[in-house]
């Protein structure tokens, strides 16, 4: 067992408590923080291929500093996306969000 | 130096655990602001795993981007959308968390499987990269992917804009 398998291990938790957060939650503020959970997983299996393989180590780091940049759009998107529809429908719950209109 | 190395398991296990925790408990904890705490703390046991891979600079922007930055906008969105107290629905029926698990599981074990048998660690050490250089590849090298990450935080933000202006028109 190499040091690239912890780290990877590491990234992997985040994964599958990101994505069992996503598939349980039925609130979408908690969606959203599922999804923040797997982007960070993401970005520290990036950065431990890329220190510890002969990959470009420098490439590794700026990739994950990119997937931050993304992370931070994507959670100031959903805020917003998140006001409207609570403002519309009084509810974040995503089962009872299911009508269509323009 | 030879004890630092000595100590390095340890950290790492102390670290797997805080990250252990904290998606365990922003995936499964009820109330949302217990649920933001959870995230906090495994992004910052992220950090301390990328203190460990030698990639200080990222260790920091971790802290500052989504420890600083993002889960105040979280807090933000729970705030503003009145859950009561922060209180999110019912987790969902045990259909639900039983299918949640198998989709969590599930991955997560073919992925430590291939991790095992396929990859394969080249370095023993991981490569002191100094900020300076991480710059310099920024605007030159990688120069594009700087570009279209400022493209889309941008149009991100206008949409957002956008998006909170046709909230208030329709009130």
């Amino acid at each position: 067992m190499n040091s690239l398998f912890l780290f990877q291990l590491a990234s992997l938790v985040m994964l599958a408590c990101g994505l069992l957060g996503l598939t349980t939650r039925r609130d979408l503020i908690g969606m959203l923080i599922s999804v923040e959970l797997l982007l960070n997983g993401a970005g520290l299996s990036i950065v431990a291929a890329a220190q510890l393989t002969n990959a470009d180590a420098s490439l590794g780091q700026l990739a994950a500093l990119l997937i931050m940049g993304l992370a931070a759009a994507e959670a100031t998107l959903v805020l917003a996306i998140v006001l409207v529809v609570g403002k519309r429908f009084k509810t974040t719950d995503a089962d009872k969000i299911s009508e269509l209109g323009g | 130096m030879q004890e630092l190395q000595a100590l390095s398991p340890y950290a790492y296990g102390l670290y797997l655990l805080i990250i252990l925790g904290g998606s365990l408990a922003a995936a499964l904890c009820k109330n949302l602001i217990r649920a933001m705490a959870g995230l906090i703390t495994a992004m910052l046991g992220a950090a301390g795993m990328y203190m460990m891979l030698n990639a200080p600079f990222v260790a920091m922007m971790q802290v500052l981007i989504y420890v600083g930055a993002v889960s105040v906008l979280i807090f933000f969105a729970i705030m503003l959308t009145k859950t009561p107290a922060g209180d999110s629905p019912e987790l969902g029926s045990s259909s639900k968390i039983a299918a949640g698990l198998v989709v969590g599981v599930m991955p997560f074990v073919f992925l430590v499987s291939a991790c095992l048998n396929y990859f394969k660690q080249q370095v023993e050490t991981p490569p002191d990269i100094p900020v300076d250089q991480l710059g310099q590849d920024l605007l030159t090298r990688y120069a594009l992917g700087f570009e279209l990450i400022s493209v889309v935080l941008f149009v991100a933000m206008a949409g957002a804009v956008i998006l909170g202006f046709e909230r208030r028109r329709s009130q």
